[in-house]
């Protein structure tokens, strides 16, 4: 009894909590309709089912607390149910009553139902407590009569099932249980309740009773705090751990004094409620990540390999849209919003001859007519220095947005890099390779059987072929063939390379031929063919790498290695042979656009002379029409669209082979699996594995393709931008639905900075060009920001000299002097360099540390070895001595504990042992010890110990010993 | 039409997809193709001509030389399917292990498998063979006659297996078979299995040993063992017979009752 109160004090507070709470809502829900309060009630109705949730176990260890008591309690118990009885039909009443209440409602309190029903106990008790609290309003008392009589009839009814009758008694049982602690309260206030009960409790424990609660609870919390250290197994570590809190929630409450109490149990809740939040909130942010759980199952089903791809694209996808932003926000809204509008002057115009067909979708699918006279393109923007009423200074704006971006990536990777350098730096020696075989190469992140069993057999497979290597490496017979056959894969895959570069050269010549004959002449196939060749060579030339690779018997990860930079040799000469290509396109349209510029002086020149012959000067200047203005070859919009072009090639490529590589190969699979000859799915088809290089790299190619062409289409980020967002979704939807997880799982935790050293040079490959146009070749004449100007660059000198004060001007001037860059660069070649040798004596003095813990751990082991053996020594030693003076100990023993048993002072500590001796129950326990060995000592002083109880007999189970002795305590006091 | 280099671009898949599935075109081409040209030329179907080479290359009472006979014929000259050398030693190591005394064989073929079964087992074993095919029948019939295993030990029985199955129990008074080896129809794997569970022929332990399920394959068979739960089983993996690169199975069941 002393105990069930204690606990159930904490508990008042709460169903004192939860009635405020209740009481509010039943009101609510009595007396108004609307939608809002409807809400809130059901948010209301959450919180109270964790309430409830405790409270139920509350009452379960209330139950079986006071199932021991004695008669006293039965009194109690009849007025208890008296009450009970009277507060079910209440209830019942009540239920009835909200139902009725409901049923004009709208579907949202149809599904608030269950939750009542799942409360009835709750309600019952809400109702005793507002019956004590005499809250009761005449016209519920009216409901309670009527309801009364009903719930009589029904009762009557001898049809109620099963059960009904079992929910009925589950539901009795509870109210028993409540109704028994508010029995032992009387029939009073709540706030008097609490009072006597502060009154009570101290008598119910004595201070001893509390300490060694304490000291439990205590020993308790250590335990769940050292348990992770624990050598024990995990099931055990678990069933202790699950105890051990149940023991210190239930028995943390009642710790505090008086009205310290109160505070602590409020305490509790609040550290628990805080805890939730923070959990609430962990997974909250979790799930604001974007695609993080998508990326969590997709890792569990195919490894972390696979799972490395997503984030990349992801980490790829926030790196696009700060591209996006920049342009968006700095170009082409500004030039959208405050630039000239379409129409006003000739390079903002469709040309007359191409008005007609402008418009079409042929048309705009290749970026031409509107989509090409648009702020998607260079050619759009005007060399106006400043617009709108802003001011904005476009020119400049487009030349540092466009540096900016580069520099910006430049960053990024550079950054990222050196963080995953410092994170992988530890395991890429190869002196413990068997070891680090062993202990490291589970991938813990798989959650699909079918990826573990895979997992599984890679990892015995690449055992058994280090095992291979290293006994090759001793006897390395037939090296020659090995050699040969790898110096012939390599000459076949160049062999590959050049041909696919030559193809790709001639395509584009073919190209420009066809440009000059006039596109109109020629089929889709033959207009698109540039395009459709260096996707196809994309796709289908790493295929033959992966089959010629088969030939050089390479480790699979070298072999991975190997494939990569063959890809990377692929994508990188089909990617300059475009540029080259892309060059005499530049060069052939500044011929065209020196013909065009004499042509249209010319033209002027003749107008000029036409006008001043008819005499009519102005008006007929401005008759002319933007649209009919001859103009030249634009040669940054001619890139800018080869390059959207190409992306949007590249991108429909790859989703086309996603739909058909994967995805109808994987329906054909499962389907005709049925009516075969042969078995689909472990046969030849098969389903298709998730190709992690070639994405990768396509991925990176297409960034750099971004890089390259962003400054002469601005839209390209935009477009990334879309395009990476489709793919995840695509690819992630495609992984899970048509991809069988590889044969050989590989981690991918060394591979992550190997991707960003590729995406570095390309980043700089990319650069490259994009900067040699940009220096190099003047702009076009009559179209973008930087026409009239000599170079592109020549925007920020007129920037210093007109927005600028003098001076600014000439500290640029002297900055700029090669006088102090010189220097300045060669300072910052000696600081590389001095970084890079201390970095490098670092790791040197890295490795000899390592050895040093190495040879360290060496002797300590056979410091240890010595010492075990010595204590075996000792111990056999200490064995013999035993066994040749047994009898002498237990006399020994006996001694010590007869004078102990009569000691009065140690009463509170050793009052278990008395408490066994006083029920005359022979404490033999020196006898029943197993025969002396060396530990006997140690179990002789268990019995001075008091922390403690001590070893429990057969015949008397734990939980009758401390009642038995604490009976004795209660009448002291 | 479509311009030139478009095509060539489909160079590498076309040579990548020849390099990777070689070994399927050289099957074909050794099982269909020369098959084809050969009974265009002979006049005689692929057992007639497999039987007179070993006709003339083996020697006659000696299991050993008539299946090396048959290897040889197989892997240099043409292609059956039989057994083939590397799996009929899993074959044999299994019979040997379980020396069983009642033995089924599906599919005998032109009976390279049935010599190989009668060769390992023991004494006083007896072994039911089913044919479907007469021509191939009778051919079976000579090759055993060949290697010197008379009517005691193998019971040729020209039948399909469908309608040999049902009656095994009242037509040749058989209680119970030790060992089945399947090797006719892939697609009859599955509902033969069916049968032979419901005829109650199969008792605890029996071994019931498929070939090919994984090339040219018997899903439904695999499906059906994986599911019933009726069996302990294992594939043996392996190469096709007479060739190194297709990847073959050969399941490996044992009846563990219905209980």
């Amino acid at each position: 009894m002393p105990r069930s109160n204690l606990i159930t004090s904490e508990n008042d507070i709460e169903i004192g909590l939860d009635l405020a709470g209740d009481e509010e809502e039943e009101e609510e829900e009595v007396s108004t309709l609307q939608e809002e309060q409807r809400r809130e009630r059901q948010r209301g109705r959450r919180r109270d089912g964790d309430r409830e949730r405790k409270k139920r176990k509350n009452d379960r260890s209330r139950e079986t607390s006071t199932a021991g008591e004695g008669e006293e309690e039965e009194e109690k118990r009849e007025r208890g149910r008296r009450r009970r009885e009277k507060s079910d039909r209440e209830t019942e009443g009540r239920e009835r009553n909200t139902e009725g209440n409901g049923r004009g409602k709208s579907g949202k309190t149809e599904k608030t139902r269950k939750n009542i029903k799942n409360e009835k106990t709750r309600k019952m008790e809400a109702e005793e407590e507002e019956e004590a609290g005499e809250r009761k309003t005449k016209k519920k008392k009216r409901e309670e009569r009527t309801k009364e009589r009903e719930r009589e009839e029904e009762e009557e009814k001898p049809k109620l099932t099963e059960k009904k009758k079992k929910k009925k008694k589950k539901k009795k049982k509870k109210v028993e249980t409540s109704s028994e602690q508010e029995s032992s309260e009387e029939e009073e206030n709540q706030e008097e309740d609490k009072e006597e009960e502060k009154e009570v409790r101290p008598e119910s424990l004595t201070p001893e009773e509390l300490e060694k609660l304490k000291e439990a609870v205590d020993e308790k919390k250590k335990l769940i705090q050292g348990l992770r250290g624990k050598p024990w197994p995990m099931k055990k570590k678990l069933l202790t751990l699950r105890e051990s809190q149940e023991f210190v929630e239930k028995y943390e409450g009642a710790l505090g004094k008086g009205k310290g109490r109160k505070l602590y149990a409020y305490k509790v809740m609040m550290t628990k409620k805080w805890m939730k939040f923070q959990r609430d909130f962990e997974n909250f942010k979790t799930a604001c990540i974007p695609w993080e759980m998508k990326i969590k199952e997709i890792e569990s089903h195919f490894g972390s390999s696979v799972a490395s791809y997503f984030l990349f694209l992801r980490w790829m996808y926030g790196i696009n849209m700060i591209l996006f932003g920049l342009t968006f926000g700095l170009v082409m809204v500004p030039e959208a919003l405050m630039g000239r509008p379409y129409g006003s002057i000739p390079r903002k115009t469709v040309p007359r001859a191409e008005e007609t067909s402008a418009m079409d979708f042929a048309v705009l699918w290749d970026f031409g007519g509107y989509a090409q006279y648009s702020v998607l393109f260079y050619g759009y923007y005007n060399n106006q220095r400043a617009i709108g009423w802003l001011k904005f200074r476009m020119p400049l704006s487009y030349f540092l947005v466009g540096v900016g971006t580069v520099a910006y990536s430049y960053m990024v990777v550079i950054r990222t890099m050196a963080r995953n350098a410092n994170e992988s730096g530890v395991g890429d020696d190869n002196s413990f390779n068997f070891s680090w075989k062993m202990f490291t190469s589970w991938d813990y992140l798989i959650g699909n059987t079918e990826t573990a069993d895979n997992k599984f057999a890679s990892i015995t497979t690449s055992f058994k072929e280090a095992i291979l290597e290293e006994q090759e490496s001793r006897k390395d017979d037939n090296i020659h063939l090995t050699r040969f056959l790898r110096v012939l894969a390599n000459f076949l895959v160049l062999c590959c390379l050049a041909g696919s570069g030559y193809l790709i050269y001639f395509v584009v010549r073919r190209s420009q031929k066809f440009a000059l004959d006039g596109l109109e002449n020629h089929t889709w196939w033959e207009r698109n063919e540039v395009n459709m060749v260096m996707s196809l060579l994309g796709m289908f030339c790493p295929m033959l790498f992966d089959v010629i690779s088969t030939l050089e018997n390479y480790h699979p990860r070298v072999a991975l290695q190997w494939q990569l930079g063959r890809i990377f040799a692929l994508f990188l000469g089909n990617l300059y042979t475009f540029i080259i290509a892309l060059m005499d396109e530049i060069n052939l349209k500044r011929e065209e656009e020196k013909i065009v510029k004499f042509n249209i002086t010319m033209w002027e020149a003749s107008l000029h002379n036409a006008t001043e012959s008819e005499n009519s000067t102005a008006a007929t200047v401005t008759i002319i029409q933007p649209a009919d203005v001859p103009r030249g070859p634009c040669w940054e919009t001619m890139v800018g669209q080869e390059f959207v072009r190409l992306i949007i090639s590249d991108t429909m490529t790859t989703y086309i082979t996603l739909l058909i590589g994967d995805f109808l190969r994987a329906v054909l699979v499962r389907f005709l699996n049925y009516c075969w000859c042969w078995d689909l799915e472990a046969g030849f088809p098969s389903y298709s594995e998730f190709d992690v290089s070639g994405n990768v790299l396509g991925l990176i190619f297409n960034q750099g393709m971004i890089w390259m062409g962003a400054f002469y289409a601005p839209c390209l980020p935009a477009l990334n931008v879309l395009r990476l967002h489709v793919s995840m979704y695509l690819q992630c939807w495609a992984v899970m639905c048509c991809n069988v997880p590889q044969e050989r799982v590989f981690k991918a935790s060394g591979s992550n900075n190997f991707y960003m050293a590729m995406l570095l040079v390309i980043l700089f490959l990319s650069t490259l060009p994009a900067i040699y146009t940009i220096v190099t070749i003047p702009p076009s004449f009559d179209c973008g920001p930087f026409s009239g100007k000599k170079r592109m660059f020549d925007v920020i000198q007129e920037t210093l000299e007109s927005d600028f004060p003098a001076w600014f001007g000439k500290v640029f001037s002297y900055a700029s002097n090669p006088g102090l860059v010189l220097p300045f660069i060669l300072l910052m070649v000696l600081a590389i360099y001095y970084l890079q040798s201390t970095s490098k004596s670092y790791k040197e003095a890295n490795v000899e540390l390592k050895k040093k813990l190495q040879t360290q751990n060496e002797e300590n082991k056979k410091k240890n070895k010595r010492a075990a053996l010595k204590a075996q020594m000792d111990l056999e030693e200490a064995r013999k001595a035993a066994i040749k003076t047994p009898e002498h100990q237990k006399n020994n023993n006996a001694s010590v504990k007869v004078p102990e048993d009569g000691d009065e002072q140690h009463r509170g500590s050793q009052r278990q042992n008395n408490c066994r001796n006083g029920r005359n129950l022979p404490p033999p326990r020196h006898q029943e010890q197993p025969p002396p060995n060396t530990r006997a000592p140690v179990s002789r002083s268990y019995h001075y110990g008091n922390q403690g109880p001590p070893g429990y007999l057969p015949g008397h189970p734990r939980h009758s010993e401390p009642r038995m002795c604490r009976a004795p305590n209660l009448q002291r006091h | 039409m479509v311009s030139p280099a478009i095509a060539l671009a489909f160079l590498p898949l076309l040579l990548t997809l020849i390099i990777r599935y070689r070994y399927y075109f050289v099957l074909f081409y050794r099982a269909v193709l020369v098959r084809i040209w050969r009974d265009c030329v002979t006049g005689l179907s692929r057992e007639e001509r497999a039987f007179q080479y070993v006709l003339t290359h083996a020697t006659p009472g000696d299991p050993d030389s008539i299946l090396d006979a048959f290897d040889i014929w197989c892997s240099k000259v043409e292609y059956i399917s039989n057994i083939g050398p590397k799996k009929g030693k899993i074959l044999d190591r299994l019979l040997m292990e379980q020396s069983p005394l009642t033995v089924l064989e599906l599919g005998a073929h032109c009976g390279y498998s049935t010599v190989r079964i009668a060769r390992a087992l023991p004494l006083g074993a007896r072994l039911y063979s089913v044919e479907m095919d007469q021509k191939n029948a009778a051919i079976a019939e000579k090759v055993i006659r060949l290697a010197g295993f008379d009517d005691d030990t193998v019971e040729l029985i020209v039948n399909p297996s469908d309608e040999v199955i049902p009656q095994l129990r009242s037509d040749y008074g058989l209680e119970k078979l030790d060992f089945v080896f399947m090797d006719h129809w892939k697609k009859c794997y599955a509902p033969d299995l069916q049968m032979l569970e419901g005829s109650g022929l199969l008792g605890k332990g029996t071994m019931i040993v498929a070939d090919n399920v994984l090339f040219p394959g018997a899903p439904k068979f695999l499906r059906h063992i994986r599911r019933s739960g009726l069996y302990e089983w294992k594939v043996h993996r392996a190469t096709l017979e007479y060739s190194t690169g297709i990847r073959d199975g050969m399941a490996e069941l044992v009846y563990q009752g219905t209980n």
